[in-house]
Order: C-alpha cells, then structure tokens, then sequence
C-alpha cells in the first residue's frame, strides 16, 4: 500500500506538468493585453515595455513557461500583474477559506445523503423513498447561488438567527490563524465560541454548496443499497435470521458505500472549482472570487497558481478516495 | 431495531446536522465602539501609496498618508493640509509650501520638506500609481527643500491644474521607508506596511475580507469627529451591502445601484446621498477606420441618436452637454450638442459616403455592463432610422483594451465610462481627446492639430478667465468634430445609517470615504 501511495504520488509530477503547460498556453492564447491594463491608462509604450521586462514578460514563451516551472520548485509561484503580489501570499490566504467551505459542504453532502439514500434503498417505492426522491430532485435543479439568497432572506433578514455573510463578525478578532480553517483554529486555541460564531458563518454557504453533491450521494446510495439487497449473500443473512439492523448496517452499507466514495472524491474537485457563486452571495473570501477576478483580468500568474492548486487537491483527494476503498472492502488490492 | 428504529434513527441523524445553529447573532457591536464601517466592493491588494490605484486605494491613502493640499466642499475647494499655505509664482512655474510644524509621522518623526522631496522623487522614480498625473510636469529635481519647512516645486513645463492633482501624490516617512528599502525601493514593504502620518494607521490587514483602521493616539490634525477606527469591509454583491446598510451591518454602502437606492427609498435608518460626480459616459466613434471616419455619417448619427431614450433607460443620470462633465471649471451648460433632430441627420447622411445607409457598424462594451447594453439598444434602435444596422459585442475588459492598439482594431463605437481624478477640466480634456492619448483606452483613435493645442494651452494658462475661454474654444471644437456621442454623467450613489454625521459630499473621489471628520452616534 504504500508503494501503491508513493508511486500515486510520483505520478502527479507528469499530471501537473501537463496540466500547467496547457493552462500556460491557452492563457497566452487569448488576445487580451493583461501589461497593457497593469500599466494603466496613462503609460506609454515605454512604460508598459518596461513593465513586461520587470515582470519577465518580454521573453519567448517557452523561456516564461521555464522560469515559471522552475520558480515552481523553489516554492516561487509568480507574481499577479495587476496586484503585484505574490501569487503563494494570496493561496494561502484564499485556499483554506474555500477548502473550510468545500469540506464542510461535502461532510453536510455525506452525513444527510448517506442516510437519506440508505432510507431510499432500504424503503424503495415507499413513503421514505419517494420524499428522499422529492427533495433529491429539487436540490439538484435549484441553482447554488439562488438557495443560497433564499438562505440568507430567511435566516439571516427574517429570522435573525444567522449571519449574512462573511467568515467572521468583522468587529472580532478572528482565532489564530493555524490552519486557515477558522472552526478548526478556534478548537485548536480552546475558543468554543469562537467555534460556534464561526460554524454560523459556515453554515449557510455550506449548506448551499452542499446540495448537488447531497443530491448525487443519496441517488448513487440509494441506487446501490437496491443492487446490494437483492444480492445473494443479504438473501443468506435473512435466511440465518439476522436481524434487519445487523445486515442494513453491517452488510449493507459498507457494500453500498463504494460507489458514493467515488462520488465523493470527484466532487472534491467540482466543488473547488465552482465555489464562485456561493462565495459571491456570501462574501467567502474564497479562492473562486481571486480566480475569477483573474481569469476576467487575464492575469496568467493567479490563474495559473489556481489551477495547480485544485488541480493537486483533486488528485490527492482522489488518492484518498482510492485507499479508503480498501478500508470499506478488504478485497481490495494495492499493487 | 425494527424498521420504524431505522428510520427515526437516520431521519434524526439528517436533522440533527441540517440546522443546529439556531442562537441569535447580535449584530456588530461596532457602533458603541465608534467604529465605523464601510461596505465596499474593491479590495486594496496594494498599500503603497506610489504604486496603488483604484478608488479603494484612494480611501485607504486619504486616511494613512497626508498629502500637500487637500480636496472638500462642493465645488471643489483645494484646501491647506501638510502645507499651511503656499504661494504661486506670477508665471505660474514655481510653487512655495510652507508646512505645518505640527505635522508629524506615526512614529512620531516630523513631517519636514525632506520627507515631501523623498516622497515626490521616490514616485517620480517609481512611474507607477498616480505618477501620471505629474508626469513630464515634475522630474526628479523639480522638488526641493529650501528649509525645514519649506518646500519649493518648480515645473519642468506649465501644468495650470497642478493644484488639484497635489491631493493624490502622497507623503511617505523617509525613516521607515530607508530602512525597509531592500532591492525593490520598500515596494514589497510598502505593499503590506504603512508608513504615513495620516490619522488612522492599520490594525488589521485580510485581503479579500476587510482592513481595520485604528485611529492613532495623538492625530497632528485637530479637529475631526468621534470615530475610534474604522472597518473597510469587503462586499461584492450590491444587493449584500444594501442588505448589510439596512441591518445596521455596515454605515455606509459605496457601491450602490439604481435599483438598490430605489429599494432603499424611505428605509428608517438610511439616508441616501445622489449627486452628479465627474463620472462620464461616450460612445466613442471611429474617426480613423471603417465608415466613421466619415464626419457627415458621424454628424447624422449623432442627430439621430435618441438621447432621451438613453436618459430615461435608467435614474440617477444626467444627458452629458459636450465632452466635459457637466458642472466642472470651464463647462459650457449652453453648448450646442446634437439632439435628436431625424432631419438633420438625413441632411448629414445625404453629405456622407453612404446616402442610402445599408452599413453595418460594431458596438463593443465591457461585458456584464447591462447599463451600457441598453444604451447599445437605443442606438442600434435609432440607427434603424438611418438604415444602419448595429451589432452589439460584449468584451471582457482586457480585450477591449488591446484591441485600441491600432485603429483598425478598434470597433466603431467604443464605449467608456471616465471617472475624473481630479477637479479640472484638463483631466478629462487631456486623458479623452489628446492624440498623444491614441491607442489608448480612454482615447483610441481621435486625433485634431486644434484641439490638442487647445488642450495645451489650457494646461498652460495661469489665467482663469483666459483659461476659461480656452476650454469654450474646446468644448465647440470637438462637437464641430464629432468624435463621441456625447452619453450622460452617471450620479453618485452612496447609503449611510442615519447617525453617520460629518460627511460632506464632494464631486470628486466621494466613494472614496475620509474618515477623519466623521462621528458615529
């Protein structure tokens, strides 16, 4: 197994490589002029030359494309043009942000839909089943960002229980900082109410980001909960006399559980790559506003920085995806 | 457990997570800390005062760094702030400041003609943020101390709106900035660290969530209002920040639409702020390539376009008159400007090469800019008249951008939203209509001998009421060439809380919010 992991691990070296080329080239594909709208309205042609230069700009492709691979491996991840400051200052503010947001979403997704599609599977075309249909269906078609105003109109204008936006009350100084994540910052330094204002915060955007992949979990779950009750092995539990508990939580759903994993693991990345909505009408400091910003600007550097960022989550999640299989079936084999 | 367990158990274990949060939140206890708060859309990822732009920028500057003078009131008054006073020479070449002796940094270091001359050549070196509005009109030793207090400014060539562009080219301490200089002149330093005399100094610094000013012990300034900090908090959504103003989340929104002052009508708590700022909208016309370079097609265009259509497409505007914003030094209220008038644009299309119409002509504009959409759909609706067909493209900015390298590049109708920087005619007169400006956003391709000379002479004149006439003599040049549609100046949209007092508005950089003389209730 841990071959297996290191060898995953080395392979993401070709993958990253391939994926920042492609990136590089179709960013310096688009016609726009990013040194150009750095320099302002006012520069003149020697300014913006000047420009290009300081920010190595000016160079044949293949030797910008080299200088950044390179700057890659001393831990240098290029600087944006318009802000003029260092892409990795920026990651490390923004990335943990939409991780917090990301993960919460998922655990939301998995501890409802996991249950939700077991229900379903185990009550097929029963009254359990066809809510968990209902809502599935609904929360699927409704687009993030508009559950998510509806959140914010009801629980934070009606209501008054949660906050409209944000990560924190401003007027707070916010834990410190360890991880990036501010709930698990917050039980790090012993600040429980610090926690709990900061799962508030948490809680709607989550909650709105969370609903495709609940949706998904709990078909996929309930869809292999009917394939896995009809197999030959259940139909020999409940000849033994096993009881109903026994089966549906021993045997059931741990059978069951593979297919949502792989779900699970393929909505790390569509979940990082498509945060920009949610964190728009919650003001998430998040990484989808920073790219997005970029990718309007054409600033190659954030963008560029972005898309290995998820592009490394992506694979490693994927990687964990692939080793929890084994902990779920032990008839599976690392080699 | 039987099955109705099962389901209790799992219905319970969904529930249980859905919602627990449920405790009250109580909104920020800003207000009895006399914290004010600012709802913005623009972060400020750059703290140098030599290097940054944007309005954001502006705000944070007004409140950390000091300047010269300063800009307040409505009409804008240049007002004493480092310099006490100052004196002029007669040919308008040479400018005398005497400084406050109260003046003083941070850290407590004084703020001396040194420190005005070390900031004025470190943006000068730099060519970077606001350099432009000085630059061919200061070098590097344009500026010097001629004692402790004293701080002369000598121009390299006559720049009459020299006055009103000292309020953005900000004083940095000398003492921090040396010992942080490192290889890049203090720029990585300065990006995140402040090194000012302003009356607030920066508490707290999260980019893209919100900076946290704190006022300092002993401002030099006297005066001022009650507010022991402020909060520069990022909302992106309009609809959040009239959403977070009517909570009492945020006391001031900066970033408002129409729609949003509309909801916010009669709301207790919110007062509402509309005023014309020197904010202008054109379409500009291809003078140099395709079929606007024909002067008479351009003439009945703009005696075809339905300038009312374009008024009442959305509130809180007004019909530009000419190419300067309606309300600045030298605007001619009574200029006459193309109104929609269909027999004279046929009389003009009957000049032109194309008699009949039958052209097709391209409208790009800034995509996601819905405002400038319409106003697309009003031409492309009054051109039908003329028998022109109009295609309506939506660009990202920096291809808009790029494309004004060449005129053949540039689409025949390049609309562009102006904000002025500063109080002067010459701002918008030479950024918008000087050919030295061509392949450039703000003035693609227009060019005219005249009207550049003018705009020089104007620069020049020391005279008011010479100068005043210069800029009559432009504003007629340019309708005569008809290089824009002249559009509408788009009015401030500001909100704040009720118990905000202090704010005064004024017509240039008023979003960008001076938080000294501000007080909370």
């Amino acid at each position: 197994m841990l071959r297996y992991t290191l060898r995953r691990i080395v392979l993401l070296i070709p993958v990253l490589v391939g994926l920042s080329l492609l990136v590089f080239t179709i960013s310096h594909l688009l016609p726009g002029d990013p040194v150009k709208l750095a320099a302002g309205p006012q520069a003149t042609q020697a300014d913006i030359d000047s420009l290009a230069r300081e920010l190595g700009m000016d160079k044949p492709l293949p030797v910008q494309y080299w200088n950044y691979a390179t700057g890659l491996v001393r831990g240098d991840w290029g600087q944006s043009v318009l802000t003029r400051r260092p892409v990795w200052d920026d990651l490390k503010v923004f990335l943990p942000a939409t991780l917090e947001l990301v993960f919460a979403a998922l655990a939301f997704a998995v501890i409802v839909g996991i249950p939700a599609g077991l229900l379903s599977g185990v009550y097929a075309n029963r009254w359990p089943d066809y809510l968990s249909r209902v809502v599935s269906l609904g929360a699927i078609s409704m687009p993030r960002f508009f559950l998510g105003l509806i959140l914010q109109l009801v629980f934070a204008m009606a209501l008054g229980w949660l906050p409209l936006g944000g990560r924190f009350p401003i007027i707070d100084e916010p834990p410190p900082a360890l991880t990036g994540f501010l709930t698990i910052d917050a039980l790090a330094a012993g600040q429980f109410g610090a926690f709990w204002v900061a799962l508030q915060h948490l809680a709607m955007p989550a909650i709105a980001m969370s609903l495709s992949p609940l949706a998904t979990i709990t078909r996929m779950m309930r869809a292999s909960t009917i394939e896995v009750l009809q197999q030959d092995y259940v139909l020999t539990e409940r000849a033994l006399g096993l009881s109903q508990k026994l089966i549906v939580f021993k045997y059931v759903l741990k059978n069951a559980m593979t297919s949502s994993l792989t779900v699970i693991g393929l909505y790390v990345g569509w979940l990082l790559g498509g945060t920009v909505l949610v964190e728009t009408v919650f003001d998430w400091p998040g990484i989808g506003l920073y790219a997005t910003k970029a990718i309007v600007s054409q600033d190659f550097m954030p963008v560029m920085g972005v898309t290995l960022a998820i592009g490394t989550i992506f694979i490693l999640s994927n990687l964990v995806v692939d080793l929890l299989y084994g902990l779920l079936n032990p008839k599976v084999r690392y080699e | 457990m039987d099955r109705r367990n099962l389901l209790t158990v799992a219905a319970a274990a969904a529930l249980g997570v859905s919602l627990a949060a449920s405790a009250g939140i109580a909104p920020a206890a800003a207000q009895a800390r006399k914290v004010l708060v600012v709802a913005s859309n623009q972060d400020v990822p750059n703290l140098d005062p030599h290097v940054a732009t944007g309005y954001s920028a502006s705000a944070f500057m007004r409140n950390l760094y000091d300047s010269l003078v300063r800009v307040e009131g409505n009409p804008v008054k240049v007002v004493p702030h480092l310099a006490q006073s100052w004196t002029v020479s007669p040919d308008g070449m040479e400018y005398t400041f005497k400084l406050d002796p109260g003046a003083k940094f941070t850290d407590g270091s004084p703020v001396d003609a040194n420190a005005v001359v070390y900031s004025f050549q470190r943006l000068l070196r730099l060519n970077k943020g606001n350099s432009w509005m000085v630059a061919g009109t200061l070098d590097q030793s344009s500026v010097s101390a001629a004692d402790a207090q004293t701080v002369k400014i000598k121009l390299v060539k006559p720049f009459a709106a020299f006055l009103q562009v000292l309020p953005w080219l900000w004083v940095v301490n000398p003492k921090e900035v040396e010992a942080n200089k490192g290889a890049d002149d203090a720029q990585a330093w300065l990006a995140k660290n402040v090194a000012g005399s302003g009356a607030f100094k920066l508490k707290r610094y999260e980019p893209g969530t919100l900076y946290e000013f704190e006022k300092v012990a002993a401002p030099w300034k006297s005066g001022g209002g009650n507010l022991t900090g402020a909060i520069w908090r990022i909302i992106r959504e309009t609809s959040n920040q009239r959403l977070a103003l009517q909570r009492g989340e945020a006391h001031i929104a900066v970033d408002l639409t129409a729609e949003d002052m509309d909801q916010l009508k009669d709301k207790p708590g919110v007062v509402s702020i509309i005023e014309p700022e020197f904010r202008t909208f054109s379409m500009k016309m291809n003078t140099e390539y395709g079929p606007l370079a024909d002067i008479n097609l351009r003439k009945a265009i703009s005696y075809a376009f339905n300038y009312k259509a374009m008024e009442e497409s959305s509130s809180y505007q007004q019909l530009m008159v000419g190419p300067l914003p309606n309300g600045i030094f030298g605007h001619d209220p009574n200029l006459a400007v193309p109104r929609m008038d269909l027999d004279k644009a046929k009389e003009f299309l009957a000049k032109s090469k194309y008699p009949n119409g039958g052209v097709k002509l391209t409208f790009v504009h800034v995509s996601g800019l819905e405002q400038v959409r319409r106003f697309g759909l009003v031409l492309l609706d009054s051109l039908k008249k003329l028998n022109i067909d109009l295609d309506i493209k939506a660009m990202v900015w920096p291809d808009m951008v790029a494309s004004t390298a060449s005129p053949d590049k540039v689409a025949d109708f390049f609309t562009v939203y102006q904000t002025g920087n500063y109080g002067d005619p010459d701002n918008i007169a030479f950024a918008a209509y000087h050919s030295s400006r061509n392949g450039n956003w703000q003035n693609p391709v227009y060019k005219s001998k005249v009207v550049d000379d003018l705009i020089m002479k104007g620069r020049a004149e020391p005279d008011e009421a010479k100068r005043k006439e210069i800029y009559l003599q432009f504003q007629k040049q340019v309708v005569e060439d008809a290089p824009d549609i002249f559009g509408v100046l788009e009015k401030r949209k500001l909100a704040l809380r009720s118990d905000v007092s202090g704010l005064v508005f004024t017509p240039v950089a008023s979003n960008a919010i001076e938080f000294f003389p501000l007080s909370l209730k």
